[in-house]
């Protein structure tokens, strides 16, 4: 490596604006959309990913790139449908026994791309192999899963050691996924990460590392089979790159794209860019235990000194929307009663003179480099009441480094981040974040803490629906976050193609049609 | 010369065993593995379990001695993310990386070496002036920008070469220009001012008094003993060209050593890192071995001292 090869990702991401730019104008120049640059077949659908899976074999991943494959070549217990519903994928329905038992009916005749039964057995085989330490999984979804009972050949009981009110959501991704226990025993774990066999839309054919993977349509697919033929997936870890293969006829679809790119790239011919409401929620973590920080009307009074419509609109080309508190609005648990806070300087101001602060007071609020220009602006809109933020920028591994260590105070007074909830219940955006006892959890309060113990221990809906109503109010009152937004998905498709992704952004293709197809 | 070579190779092994001493160390000052797979909701007792079952809650020393006795034998251990060796994966990028430098530095010499000649001879002239203003355009231009830039104008629209990718010498073309231009450039500008000195030498003019064509006595008198500092300098390029060119791999989406070692440290893959940092250290310095040694070679004064 010499020096020149040395920029940082960030000078990447601000040519990558660059670019863009110059891309649209380049897209008026060459209007039609060549359909490959290889002569791809009429069926065939290109897909840009920005890494490489890291295995396929789905109990040793826990990162979406890897999930976005595998997605396609297994199925789950449950899935996650283009409206966001849960509905059956392997398990045609599901109930809750006891407070301890979920008993799921599996879909009969399913058969593996081997031909190997999928049934009862194979659900506890996938289950006992995820959960079994050896495996070494960074799946953490089915921690309070302590085994499955096959009960008949298509029925068969998860138990867990605590009550899991959402756990049939989690068997919608990763955690759900099922693996076949007789290839896998034969072929051994290393074969199968890299062969893998699973009972999905799409057949494994090929993996070129870091470079692209090949699946083909399962003609017997219980679903039916796929209108697309074969479904490759391009690694593509430069941004620019990617759009300017879109342009130029080498990839249908590219997604996990930035607001900026999405907006230089317009509606050029050949190609749209579609936006898609996301349930990803970003806020900021206060240090509600020391310093200014720990009096609520201080709290209160930065929310009030957050517009967060401006934010969106101008940072973010309105691709996000406003969130009360940190749960998303298609989450089990969102309650629209509860109003955001209000745009008040003047109110901000008073409630900080009041907590004694009339003259402000500095502090710093970490982010992320990739969230680099929303954390400035945040800190921008505190400076208006007297609040000095100054912004500290930390790579994204370093910071999830330090978000994760087990000095809650690693990232400073304040910090900038975004949380998945993929599961789409109110549970998982607050897990982690609210009970005083849990990782990321900067706020002591007695009555949040008890709150979350009732909906996380409660398989009755309305019981937690109550608790998740009365989170958010405490949450308001108490504001031991700035509350921002969630994000939308934004991807980019080339006119011949029809798809649409659910609000978690995963690449499932059985669904997608090629113009001609 | 056999003590000389006794000698280099010893130093060689030296610097590699450091390099791998500090690389053990050094990647541990940057964060956990564990951490970086997990979500952030993970539990402590599910990060715990994880760092046990993959051998990073031992003892540091324990861990270091595993890791040296395990190199002995060419085991670098198993990449966390990729739950297989790291050699192996390393190995499988490399041939790639191999495609992607012999290509650049070809492309390299193809320029270089003629705009090096033709500047030193016409020194001065509107040539040698438009040679050097190239020159300073491909040393001060970035590569992440020449790669967009060349993606713009022959992929996007001209469509003549592929954007990114590989599988084609058409997929070769883009890459090994964007990551030679530097090289280029650097050394056509080393060839013009070795060459101009070379050939201001009393046995150019010599050789030019005893009827030697202007040409001849160019390349066969000056250009052998300008070659010196552009042999060292080549070398070395080819070192880093091999080492993995990071922006460029990441560009064109070229999955070699480079975008590897950009992963590796991403996921904070300790077993990965450590192979990778020794691989590039491995590289460049036996590239300046062969340097040395190949110096010994073409000049006697080197060894001697």
């Amino acid at each position: 490596m010499s020096v020149r090869e040395l920029p940082t990702r960030r000078d990447l991401f601000k040519l990558g604006g660059l670019a863009a730019a110059a891309l649209s104008l380049g897209a008026c120049a060459s209007t039609k959309p060549s359909t490959g640059g290889q002569g791809a077949a009429a069926t065939a659908l290109r897909v840009s990913l920005a890494s490489d899976a890291t295995t396929l074999d789905p109990h040793k991943q826990g990162d979406l790139p890897s999930m976005n494959v595998l997605i396609n070549v297994f199925d789950t217990l449950t899935v996650r449908d283009t409206s966001d519903q849960l509905v059956g994928g392997l398990a045609e329905r599901w109930e809750s026994k006891d407070d301890k038992t979920w008993r799921f009916h599996l879909r009969e005749n399913v058969t593996f791309h081997n031909g190997e039964p999928c049934d009862a057995a194979a659900v506890a085989y996938s289950i006992e192999r995820l959960i079994d330490p050896a495996t070494q999984s960074p799946i953490v979804e089915l921690r309070l899963v302590t085994g499955a009972k096959v009960i008949d050949p298509h029925t068969v009981d998860l138990v867990t050691k605590e009550p899991d009110p959402i756990l049939p959501a989690k068997l919608s991704l990763f955690g759900g996924v099922i693996v076949p226990p007789k290839y896998i025993k034969e072929k051994g774990d290393e074969f199968f990460a890299e062969h893998p066999v699973g009972t999905g839309p799409f057949t494994f054919e090929q993996w070129q590392r870091d470079s692209q993977i090949t699946l083909k349509a399962n003609p017997k697919y219980w679903n039916g089979r796929p209108s697309v033929e074969q479904l490759t997936f391009k690694v593509m870890p430069d941004p620019s790159s990617s759009l300017a293969a879109l342009q130029s006829g080498e990839l249908d679809v590219v997604t996990g794209l930035t607001p900026d790119a999405a907006q230089q790239l317009g509606d050029a011919p050949g190609f749209k860019v579609v936006t898609s409401p996301g349930v990803r929620t970003f806020f900021v973590s206060l240090d509600t235990e020391e310093g200014p920080l720990k009096d609520k009307r201080v709290r209160q009074a930065l929310n009030h000194a957050l517009d967060v419509d401006t934010l969106i609109k101008s940072v973010l080309n309105g691709a996000a929307e406003r969130t009360p508190t940190l749960i998303p609005k298609q989450a089990f648990g969102f309650d629209a009663s509860v109003q955001p806070f209000q745009h008040d300087v003047a109110k901000a101001k008073s409630l900080l003179a009041e907590a004694g602060h009339a003259g402000g007071f500095s502090l710093k609020l970490s982010s992320s480099t990739a969230d680099k220009d929303i954390a400035q602006a945040i800190s921008g809109q505190l400076a208006e009441v007297g609040v000095k933020a100054e912004v500290s920028l930390l790579d994204p591994a370093t910071f999830k480094g330090r978000l994760v260590s087990d000095n809650r105070k690693a990232l400073g007074e304040m910090y900038f981040v975004g949380n998945s909830g993929w599961t789409m219940d109110a549970s998982s955006n607050l897990q982690s974040f609210v009970r005083h006892d849990r990782r990321q959890s900067r706020w002591n309060n007695p009555e949040a803490d008890k709150l979350i113990d009732t909906e996380e221990q409660s398989v009755d809906p309305d019981t937690r629906q109550e608790a998740f109503t009365a989170l958010q109010k405490l949450m308001i009152e108490e504001s031991p976050f700035l509350y921002l937004y969630q994000a939308s998905i934004l991807y980019a498709v080339s006119d011949r193609v029809q798809w649409k992704t659910n609000a978690n952004g995963t690449l499932a293709m059985a669904t997608a049609k090629l113009a001609g197809s | 010369m056999i003590g000389f070579i006794v000698k280099r190779v010893g130093h060689t092994l030296l610097v590699l065993f450091c390099v791998a001493t500090v690389a053990f160390f050094i990647v541990r000052l940057a964060g956990d593995p564990v951490q970086q797979m997990l979500p952030p909701e993970a539990t402590i007792e599910q990060e715990r379990a994880l760092r046990a079952s993959l051998g990073f809650d031992r003892p540091l020393l324990d861990q270091y001695v595993s890791y040296m006795t395990g190199l002995l034998g060419l085991d670098f251990g198993q990449s966390v993310f990729f739950h297989r060796p790291a050699f192996e994966v390393i190995m499988e990028r490399l041939p790639l990386t191999i495609d992607l430098a012999v290509a650049a530095m070809a492309f390299t010499l193809i320029v270089s070496i003629p705009a090096g000649i033709v500047a030193a001879v016409r020194r001065g002239s509107a040539t040698d002036t438009s040679v050097m203003a190239s020159v300073l355009v491909g040393q001060s231009t970035p590569a992440f920008w020449v790669g967009i830039l060349l993606i713009l104008i022959f992929a996007v629209n001209l469509q003549w070469l592929p954007a990114s990718g590989t599988g084609s010498p058409a997929h070769l073309v883009l890459p090994a220009i964007t990551l030679g231009l530097y090289s280029a450039a650097m050394i056509a500008r080393l060839l013009r001012s070795s060459l101009i000195d070379v050939l201001g030498e009393d046995y150019i003019r010599t050789a030019r008094a005893k009827g030697l064509s202007g040409f001849k006595a160019v390349t066969a008198h000056g250009l052998r003993n300008a070659s010196l500092p552009v042999v060292t300098v080549v070398g070395l390029e080819v070192g880093s060209l091999l080492g993995g060119a990071i922006l460029t791999e990441q560009v064109f989406s070229w999955p070699g050593i480079g975008r590897l070692t950009v992963e590796a440290i991403t996921y904070r893959d300790y077993p990965l890192m450590q192979a990778t940092v020794l691989f590039l250290a491995a590289v460049f310095v036996i590239v300046n071995l062969v340097v040395d040694l190949s110096y010994a070679l073409l000049d006697p004064r080197v060894r001697l001292s």
